[in-house]
């Protein structure tokens, strides 16, 4: 079982970083730079590499304590004007309760590994966020425990918010998702014990990534 | 008075005055019917505030016959279906109304469930009768409280062109 931390403010909202105080600071330990193109929040660009290290600091550090990941979103640079880099972004919204600050880290993924780090060690909100990203968009986030459809059904075939799928194209469901997974696990958290499967948990089509890695490729070879 | 004394009556039944009519089973079965239709409201948005507009007591759908709202498709005879349908819905849909007993009866209510509305897109089931057959479509986004009479006052003249005797010895 993980662990997650919880942190609930008491006391005053404290005025905490500026957007310009942010930005030096996880400058100069991280590297991150300013995306060019944020309007409304704060938005830095992170390496996938780096990002759980980045998030782990952001949320254990006293003086910023971003205890909060408020979503986990995609976006297809598909056909977008001026857009050279790499075709996907993921983007982690994050707040503090604590402190008046808000902050997004952007991570550019790449088309054919199409994978980031799960933040679902970190924070508890990731693990459905992380799945919706994965059922519109199909990136894989590594490391993540149950990553399987949330909004579309599960005979559904490609990832519906991807500029290039065929958004009128219709996929009909014959039969509901039993989700019997989801109630073994929540039927094992309060102690009870499998001993016997019916006939509806056996044979469901669940639509899941090939193979879920468990960490990042890494370029060097290093484990 | 002798008993030989008194006429034999013509027909037996004049003496039994107003006591009793005569109909066709087909009048007397869509006369019951008709004006007793139990709805069961399948509600998804916001159409399904309207139904509760019609079912309360300012447009009060009691007037047709039609105020005892059932949740359980089996207790039901009308089904409404009241806002936008999705894939990962349509089969819960159609479980309910195979639930249901026949004779049964299912109105379309509003855009999104007779055409998908303006939702022209992966997931939403463009017209809920790709899933169910329907009796009657209500057109609005959503349907006036008035339309919303208007189709029971149009399904009541459905009903009333229905024959139980046809049906039971054809057996559709």
């Amino acid at each position: 079982m993980i662990a997650h931390r919880t942190q609930i403010p008491n006391g005053p909202i404290q005025p905490g970083f500026t957007n310009e105080q942010l930005v030096t600071l996880l400058s100069e330990r991280f590297g991150l730079t300013r995306d060019a193109s944020d309007h409304w929040d704060l938005t830095l660009v992170c390496q996938a590499e780096q990002l759980r290290d980045v998030v782990k600091y952001l949320r254990d550090e006293p003086t910023l304590s971003f205890a909060m990941l408020l979503d986990v979103v995609g976006v297809d640079y598909l056909a977008y004007p001026g857009h050279r880099s790499e075709r996907f972004a993921v983007l982690y919204p994050m707040k503090s309760l604590v402190f008046r600050h808000r902050l997004v880290l952007k991570v550019m993924v790449d088309e054919d590994a199409c994978v980031v780090p799960s933040l679902f060690e970190l924070y508890k909100s990731a693990e459905w966020a992380e799945r919706e990203t994965w059922d519109q968009y199909g990136i894989i986030f590594a490391g993540h425990p149950n990553l399987k459809r949330l909004l579309n059904h599960h005979e559904f075939v490609g990832h519906p918010l991807r500029k290039d799928y065929p958004c009128q194209k219709r996929q009909k469901l014959s039969m509901n998702d039993p989700m019997i997974d989801q109630l073994e696990a929540r039927l094992r958290s309060l102690g009870y014990t499998i001993l016997e499967r019916g006939e509806a948990s056996v044979g469901q089509a669940i639509t899941r990534p090939s193979a879920v890695p468990s960490a990042l490729p890494t370029a060097g070879g290093k484990p | 008075m002798t008993y030989q004394n008194v006429p034999a009556p013509v027909a037996p039944e004049i003496n039994l005055g107003d006591s009793f009519v005569t109909t066709r089973v087909d009048a007397v079965v869509n006369w019951g019917r008709r004006n007793s239709l139990w709805p069961f409201p399948f509600g998804t948005a916001c159409c399904a505030i309207e139904f509760m507009g019609i079912v309360s007591s300012v447009f009060d759908v009691s007037r047709f016959g039609a105020e005892l709202v059932r949740f359980s498709p089996r207790q039901a005879d009308l089904l409404i279906i009241a806002g936008t349908v999705t894939y990962k819905q349509a089969p819960v849909l159609r479980r309910i109304y195979e639930q249901m007993c026949e004779p049964r009866w299912v109105i379309s209510a509003g855009a999104c469930a007779s055409s998908g509305g303006f939702y022209d897109c992966y997931c939403t089931v463009p017209g809920i009768d790709e899933i169910i057959p329907v009796d009657i479509y209500i057109a609005g986004c959503p349907p006036r409280p008035e339309a919303f009479l208007e189709s029971i006052v149009q399904l009541q003249k459905k009903i009333d062109k229905e024959s139980l005797v046809e049906q039971r010895t054809v057996g559709i």
